[in-house]
Formats: structure tokens, sequence, C-alpha cells
């Protein structure tokens, strides 16, 4: 007996080893098997860090999550002629989904994993800057001629911690064939909205789309028609903010709006315009390259969101920020070089996006432009925000709507659940 | 088992077409997606829909060869590497692991057991950041490493469980007579346990490879190099750019699936073999 | 007090792996505290404890990966980390408040409650569908191995994939599923089924039970044969029918093997995210969020990591009593 123990232990032992071993070893052919790439990747990331010591050109990343290939391709290009001009620094742009890129800044902002330079949704701006893994800006930018919302955005107590990379808002798209072939005016009242909807509401088309998500791409979406009635992002529990939600509700009951809307992102309502789905939309100024490439016969045209008690619209678009305690130098001499007039001018064009410099904005275009009207609309576009807790704020409103179009709940109700949720954040 | 002998004649044919007629109904969501990829997208909005293609579409698989930022072969051999290596280390670890859970029955042993159960416990949500940080530390975050390391905790608690089952209901006496042959503990579990946990064992490799092959988060999260990550993320992304999309959608969803689906049929015959006639011959 | 427990359980498989250590150990054990307390290492060296070296290997791998994550977990769920203090300043320890919010929080309810009706559903179906889908290939026709085969593959397909598909098929106006129930005149017009609360959720749950088919089966079908002919044999020399040899010799044997699909399956879809996350993103007004969606959200869009944290630490208590009823289920009868 003693000695079967004896056999027991040393087999057992012998097999741990085996295994510790084994498994060693094919961690070991794991590594093999990847050379090429691991290595590349070693070297790759012991250049990050040893470059500065080396000699040679110091790497400066971005991360950026603009999935549309034109934006992409322009930043790129921007990118090789900054790399081109001068050998001091090395910029690599990084796309994170925007789905996920709030995540990967968390989750990097607690491992101590993030790039040099971050290009990201202005109402989030507030709340990395409470995180405190941006740099303060302040004096190094002249952003005196920039739209006054989209510095706002990145401002926290009186710091800059950002330079507005460029700037958009909504407006309302229309179908110039469809508006035509039912005989209506372009509208600008809710009233002639919703009857200009009806009208157009047909077989296969709804009249008007906009995005409903339920998050802050839904929000963004909502905000200037709760605005335009005068009420706030934080004061919604009231005759006005009523309004809004009783207005977006009546769109779906009348049937002059899909319910799809809320699966809908704003690519999605653009598909669904561009396919003769739906024929009037809100939509952003970022679409127009991709509808013109996609759609060149399609006839439409853009004008101010019609107004319930005055003219309103969101502002959008992405800032610049610079994270703290990593090349820091490096990335403010990419900064200055990509904010220059001609770059600016260059990936705007490419992105479909207005300048957040107003000396630029106001000669960007020609005259009859599609992108004309959304340099008018900027006029009436707030930021939301700015505010560490925006996201939950912007999740309570994003929610009320979703409920008035659901109709789980009636536009009363939505609002002060809203309310009270808002209220329990900004006290 | 009594179904031991072969049907035969009118039996087999009765379920022989219940058996397609149940095929067709599990895997016409398949067909859907393989239809629709290869339909044009008015063809898509047609009421009502259309049970083939009338008009043969192959633009969205066209697209997808065209558009150069997202490399599907690529990705597709990152999500082979990474489900393989997690694959190896949760079988080597797991066999015996639940060898010693079913035939030893030490103190702490349900505890054990239980803290298997544990890991599988918490939503991913959770564990992305601490695991980001430890991986950061090993240095290999950004490398196919970390996603192996990550979706092996995934295969490993879930094959322990699954093949304590299999060693515990081999029979004793067996591995007594393997004694008597001059075996010992250690030789006896990789002579004669072994083989005969082999569907098991088998079975155990297939979920591993399966639970690493559908991950998302943890690809995602600990890689992020476009070149390096699975293909899972590459589906992600192209859901984000192209939304309602449906015929791009679904040709990349089944360039995803024929590959590995065909894999799978063809190693199927071993493996369902080995399921079937594998068994304890007591 | 998983930290505890876990260090509890390995400290004498390392006592025994130090082997070397055992003679320095035994003579200072023995002059110290006698004879009583030598009977007790005594017996942790016992001869099952051999055991437990396999399974060394393999608990240290997910202690490493897994148990830090856990405590770790745990720890923040009892601060009050956010946006503000994530990475400066202090973290303070609130204790249960983020528990006591959570129970005043309706998203929270909701996702308990769904998430609980959610794994109920889905586990019911498709155990069902999948043992008899097991057993009817268990029987030895033509086609069985190579359909059996081919009805893996909505197991081998990535999740994310196939909650794709299931959103295209329960699409309101281009859905097929719509366009069959307005053939078969069950409905009138086109249902809603992603944009309403309650269909929403049953959309999800068909999605999920498509996918847990095939896992049921394959795992019925290799523990089917795992059972000895030789009693299904004997029974019927016995003259049982069918229906006896099921109850009185298939169900019974098969009971480890069901044991672990429920529990596994229970565990695997109480924890759901991505099919949630792509079809519906916990929409419509969050009537689909589940713990874990909840969770994501809270953590990585709202930037309240310890609230996120404690929802996902109310679901693995969930899942702890379940698994302490599992281990207790499968272990009973067997002397500690």
């Amino acid at each position: 007996m003693k000695r079967k123990k004896v056999t027991a232990l040393l087999a057992v032992m012998a097999m741990t080893a085996t295994l510790i071993t084994g498994c060693g070893s094919s961690a070991d052919t794991q590594d093999t098997a990847e050379t090429p790439q691991a290595a590349e990747e070693a070297s790759d990331k012991e250049s990050t860090e040893a470059a500065e010591t080396s000699g040679g050109a110091e790497a400066v990343t971005i991360w950026y999550y603009w999935e549309t290939e034109g934006h992409q391709v322009a930043l790129d290009q921007v990118i090789q002629e900054y790399n081109a001009s001068q050998d001091q620094y090395e910029v690599t742009a990084k796309y994170v989904p925007f789905a996920d890129f709030k995540k990967q800044l968390s989750i990097g902002a607690s491992a101590d994993e993030l790039p040099d330079i971050a290009i990201l949704d202005s109402p989030d701006h507030a709340s990395y800057v409470e995180m405190g893994i941006f740099e303060d800006l302040t004096g190094k930018f002249d952003v005196s001629s920039y739209y006054e919302g989209t510095v706002n955005s990145c401002t926290v107590d009186g710091k800059l911690y950002g330079v507005p990379f460029g700037v958009n808002c909504l407006a309302l798209y229309y179908n110039e064939d469809m508006l035509e072939a039912a005989g209506c005016e372009v509208p600008t009242t809710w009233d002639e909205l919703k009857e200009t909807a009806k009208k157009l509401t047909g077989d296969n088309v709804t009249g008007l789309a906009l995005c409903s998500v339920q998050n802050e791409e839904g929000t963004f979406n909502f905000v200037p028609w709760l605005w335009s009635t005068g009420a706030t992002s934080y004061d919604i529990d009231n005759e006005n903010g009523i309004r809004a939600l009783t207005f977006i509700q009546g769109l779906i009951e009348e049937g002059v709006m899909s319910k799809e809307c809320i699966n809908w992102t704003q690519g999605d309502v653009m598909n669904q315009f561009i396919s003769g789905n739906v024929a009037m939309m809100e939509n952003g100024p970022w679409q127009i390259p991709t509808m013109q490439a996609e759609a060149p016969d399609l006839n439409w045209n853009v004008t101010l969101i019609p107004k319930d008690a005055e003219y309103s619209s969101v502002l959008g678009g992405e800032n610049y920020a610079v994270i703290n305690g990593r090349n820091v130098e490096g990335a403010l001499d990419f900064l200055t070089y990509a904010t220059s007039e001609e770059k600016v001018k260059f990936m705007m064009d490419k992105f479909g996006y207005i300048s957040a410099d107003k000396t630029i904005a106001e000669n960007q275009f020609e005259a009859d432009s599609p992108y004309q009207p959304f340099v008018e609309e900027l006029n009436y576009a707030m930021p939301r925000g700015p505010l560490a807790e925006w996201p939950s704020v912007s999740d309570a409103i994003s929610l009320a709507f979703n409920q008035v179009i659901t109709g789980t709940a009636t536009p009363e109700e939505a609002a002060a659940q809203a309310q009270s949720t808002i209220d329990g954040i900004v006290k | 088992m009594d179904e031991e002998k072969k049907l035969n004649g009118r039996k087999n044919m009765v379920f022989s077409i219940i058996s397609i007629v149940i095929l067709c109904i599990l895997l016409f969501p398949l067909y859907w997606a393989l239809i629709t990829s290869l339909k044009t997208e008015q063809e898509i909005f047609q009421n009502p829909p259309t049970f083939y293609p009338h008009i043969l579409n192959l633009k969205s698989y066209a697209a997808q060869v065209e558009t150069g930022d997202f490399n599907m072969f690529r990705s597709f051999g990152n999500s082979f590497v990474i489900s393989i290596g997690a694959t190896v280390i949760a079988v080597l670890l797991a066999v015996p692991a639940s060898y010693g859970i079913a035939k030893y029955h030490f103190k702490g042993r349900k505890l054990m057991l239980l803290s298997f159960l544990v890991t599988q416990m918490l939503p991913v949500s959770v564990l992305l950041t601490p695991m980001f940080i430890m991986f950061k530390n090993m240095h290999v975050y950004n490398t196919w490493i970390a996603a192996v390391l990550a979706d092996a905790t995934i295969g490993i608690p879930f094959s322990v469980l699954i093949l304590k089952n299999y060693f515990a209901s081999i029979p004793k006496d067996l591995e007594e007579a393997a004694y008597l042959d001059g075996c010992n503990k250690f030789t006896a579990f990789l002579r004669i346990l072994i083989p005969i946990a082999k569907p098991g064992v088998m079975v155990c490799a297939i979920f591993s490879f399966l639970y690493a092959w559908g991950d998302l988060a943890y690809g995602m999260t600990f890689i992020l190099d476009q070149e390096r990550r699975p293909i899972t993320a590459g589906i992600f992304n192209f859901m984000g750019q192209y939304g309602t999309k449906w015929s791009y959608l679904t040709a990349f969803a089944v360039v995803t699936i024929i590959p590995v689906a065909l894999i799978f049929i063809f190693m199927q015959k071993y493996i369902v073999s080995g399921m079937t006639s594998g068994a304890v011959k007591g | 007090m998983f930290c505890a427990a876990a260090l509890f359980s390995i400290m004498p498989a390392v006592k025994y792996a130090a082997g070397g250590w055992y003679k320095v150990a035994h003579g200072a054990c023995y002059t110290l505290k006698g004879e009583a307390f030598m009977k007790k290492i005594k017996k942790m060296f016992r001869y099952e404890n051999v055991g437990m070296l396999f399974v060394l290997p393999a608990f240290v791998y997910m202690l490493v990966f897994v148990g830090y994550p856990i405590i770790r977990n745990i720890i923040l769920s009892f601060q009050d980390v956010n946006a503000g203090n994530l990475v400066r300043g202090t973290k303070n320890f609130i204790l249960f408040d983020n528990y006591l919010e959570l129970f005043q929080d309706d998203v929270f309810r909701t996702s308990l409650f769904n998430t609980l009706r959610y794994t109920v559903m889905c586990l019911v179906f498709q155990f069902v569908i999948g043992f008899i889908l097991a057993l009817f290939f268990s029987k030895r026709f033509t086609l069985a191995k190579p359909v059996r085969g081919i009805l893996l593959v909505p197991w081998m397909i990535p999740v994310t994939v196939t909650a794709l598909m299931f959103k295209l098929l329960f699409a309101t106006d281009i859905g097929v599923i719509n366009y069959i129930l307005r053939s078969l005149h069950l409905t009138g017009k086109n249902i809603e089924w992603l944009t309403t609360p309650g269909t929403a959720m049953f959309a999800l749950v068909c999605a999920n039970i498509w996918i847990g088919i095939p896992f049921n089966m394959i795992l019925i079908s290799t523990g089917l044969t795992t059972i000895p002919k030789e009693l299904y044999e004997s029974a019927s020399i016995d003259g049982a029918n069918r229906i006896q040899t099921f109850f009185s010799i298939t169900l019974p044997l098969l009971k480890p093997t069901i044991e672990s699909v429920l529990i596994l399956g229970f565990i695997y879809t109480f924890k759901v995210y991505d099919l949630v996350y792509v079809m519906t993103s916990g929409g419509p007004v969050n009537s689909t969020h589940m713990l874990s969606t909840y969770s994501y959200k809270l953590s990585f869009e709202m930037f309240k990591y310890s609230k996120g944290s404690a929802v996902a630490n109310v679901l693995l208590v969930i899942l702890m009593i379940v698994g302490i009823f599992y281990i207790k289920a499968t272990t009973a009868g067997e002397e500690e």
C-alpha cells in the first residue's frame, strides 16, 4: 500500500511537471508560430518607448472612431504629409469603433495605456477632463475665432482641454422630387412639417425619419426638437418639454414616421433616404459626400429644422485632445500642423464638416452648395453640456423620447420620469 | 442500446425524411442569410419577399474584396490561431483536472469544483479592465497571446465540468485491470482513461474552440491593431459601418460562416464516430 | 471570501508538492504541537489528496486570470469610483450604498427580472428540444450521423452573426417571420418585433434557443453513449417497454450529464451579452436590458464603474447560489 502511494505521488508529480512544461512549451510554440507578428509587434512596442532615446522619430499615436472610409483616407493623408514634412515625430492613427471608444479610453485610463491624441465626440469631452487624462492646452492654441459652442465643449473651469476638430449640426433634408409631386412647399414650422409629411407618406414611403436610437446618437437628434420649444436639456417636465415629446409621438401615431427609427442609426436613416423609402430626414452634413457618391441622381436639398417657438439645432463634431504624461510635445506639434488653415480646409471638405473656425467656415462653401444651409443652421445650434455627467442626462432624454415613440409612456409620464432622473444628477 | 442494430427499409426511410425536415427548419435562418446576400437591395425590400434571388447580385461579395480597409482572410487566420491556442491550453489543463476531480475524493474538492463554476459567473464587462491591466504587465497586450489566454478561461471550466462526468462513468474495474497489467496511476491515466474519454475530450476541444471562435469582447479589447483582430471584431465594425444594408451584412456573415462550417462538417465524421463508437464497453 | 477559500484549498497541495520540506515541517510540528497536530497533517496527505495535483494547474490558471478580477470587482462595488476618481483622487468606500441605490433603480429591477425570465424560457425550450433530437439521432438510420453533424452549425456561428441574422428575420417590413405569419393569416399587419417591448424579448429568446439546441443535443448525445448497452438488453429481456426503460435506465444514468448541461446552460444564458447587445442593445426603452448589458452600460457608457460592478456582483451571487446547489446535487452521497 505504501509503495502504491509513492508511485502514485511520483506519477502525479511527473504528470504535473509534464503539464507545466507541456503548456509552457505550447506557449513557446505559440510564440514561434507568431514570430513574425509578435516580433514585429514587440519591436513596435519597443520603438514606441525606446525611440525617444534612440534618436529615431518619436511615435505619436492617435485614436479616432470614424468608420467612413473617406474620413479615414483624409486623416491618413494629412498624417502622411506631416510625417514627410519633418523627421522628429512619426504619427500613426488607429481606428477604434465608436461603440468601443468610451470603453477603450476608460480601460486605457485605468491601465495607463492610452494614445497621445484622441479625437473624440464633443459631448463626452467634459467627462474625460474630469477623469484627468487630458493635458491643459490653455494658451497653446488660438481659438478666439472658433465658434463659441465648440470651444465651450472642450473648456472646463475656464481652462482649454482640447481643440475643436470640426463642427457639424443637424438640418432637414428633403427629397425635392417627392415634395414637388405632392405639391408641397418646404416646411418651416412643426405644423407645416407634419402636414407635409402626411402628404408625402405613401405605400412604400414614410414622410420623415430621424435617428431615434436610445443612446447619445438619439439624444443628438432629439434635442433640436426639445430646444425649439424653449425647454432646456435639464428642464423637461413642463409645457414645452411635453409639447416636444407629444409632437414626436404624433408623428409616429399618424404613421408619418416609422417606429423602426429606434433601430436606425444616422447612417441607416441616410440609406433609407437615398433608397427613396423616406421623403425627409433630419441628418448632418457629413452624409453629403456619401450621398453624392451613392445616389448622384437623387434630387434633394437641405433646409433649417422646422421650428416650434424658435429655430434650433444641435452642435456636433469632434475635438482633439492631448493625453497628459505621454508624448505631449509631439502631440502639440502635430496638432499645430493639423489645425493650420490649409489642412483644416482640406479635411473639412473631405469630411463634409464645417470648420470650427468661423473665419474659415464663412468662406468655405459656394452660395449654392448643399452645405450652405448647415452654415446658416450653425447660428441656431447649441452644444450639449458641457457637463461631466452629460452621459447620464443624455440617457434620460433619449429614454423619454423612446418611451413616447414605442408608446410605453405618455409624454407627461416620460417628461416627469426624465426630470426626476435629471434632478438626481444635476443638483 | 436497443437502437444498436441499424434500422432498415421503411423505418430507415421515414427517419431519414424526418431528419431532413428538422434540418431544413433549423437551418432556415442560414438559408435566408445566404439568399439575402445574393439579392439586390430592391429585392430585399420587395413585398412579398422572394425565396430565391430573382436577380443574382454578387456586388455585395465583390465589395468586400474591393474595400481594402479590412482583410477578411487575415482576420480569419487570426481567429483561427487564437481559437487553436485557447483550445490547446484548455484541453491540456482541463483533462487532468477533471480526472482528478472525478477519481479522487480529496478535501476541498467541492470547493474547487465550485471555484471553477464561479469563474464563469462574471459578465465580461467587469473582467475586461483587470485582465487588460494584467496583460499589459505581462507585455502581451495587443497580441494574439492576450486573446488566447483570455479565451482559454472560458474553455477550461466548461471542459472540467463536462469531462468529470466521463471519467466518473468509467468503471473502476477497468482501472484495476490496468494496474494488474502493470500500469501505474499515471500510465493508466494516459493509456486507458484518456482513450476511453476520447469522445468527451473531443467535445471539450470543440466547445473550447467555438467559445474562442465566437468571442467578441476579449479580442476587441485586448487587441487594438486591426491586423491582429479576430473575425468577430471585423463583423462588429462592419455592422457599425453598414447599419441596415442587409445585402452587405449578410454577405459578410456568409463568408464568415462557410469556411468554418465546412471544416466542422468534414471533421464531424471523425467526431461523431468518436462519440458513438468510443463508448464504454465495460 | 473567494480568496480565503482558494488559499485554503491550495494549502495542503502546496505542502504536499514541497516534498523536500516535509521532514523539516514534520520535525518542527512534532515538537511544537504534538501528536494531534501530526495526525491532522497526515490526514491531509491522504492518498486521495494526490488528485489535487491533477487539478492544480487548471485551478491556478483560473485563479490568476479570473480570481483577481473577481476580487477587484468586489472591492470596486463597495467604492464610489466614477470618471472623477478613476485615475486620480481618493476612492471612498461607501459600502452598500451602490447596492441600495440599485434596488431603487427601475432599470436594474427590469434587468434582473428579464435575466431570470430569459434564462428560464431559453433553458426549458432548448433542453427539451435538444433532448428529443439527441434521442432521435441515437437511432441508427442512414442520415443520422451526417444530419446531426450539420445541425451543429448554429452553434459554430459567432453569436454576433447569429444576432444579425435574427435581426433580419424579425425585421418589421422585410422580415420573413412577419411574411409567414401574414400568409398563414395569423396576423393582419406586421408585428413590430424588435421595437415593441414584449416581442423584442421573444425574439431574443428565439435566437438563443436556436443557438442552444445543438449545445444540448451534442452533450446529451455524448452522454447517451456512456450508457452500457447491456442494460438495455437485459431490460428488454425483462419485458420493459420503451417508456419504462427511458425512465428507469436512460434518465437516471444521464443524471450527471443533464445536471451539467442545465447548469452550464444556466450560467452561459444568464450572463448573455453579445446577443442582446447586437440585437436590441437593451432597448426598446430598456425593456430587454439584462444584468450583463446593464452592467456594461453603467461601466462603459455612463462612467459609473462602481455601480456597474455592483450589478455584476448581483449576477455573481445569483449564479453562486445556483452553483452551490449544483455541487450539492452532483456530489451528494459521496463521503467527503
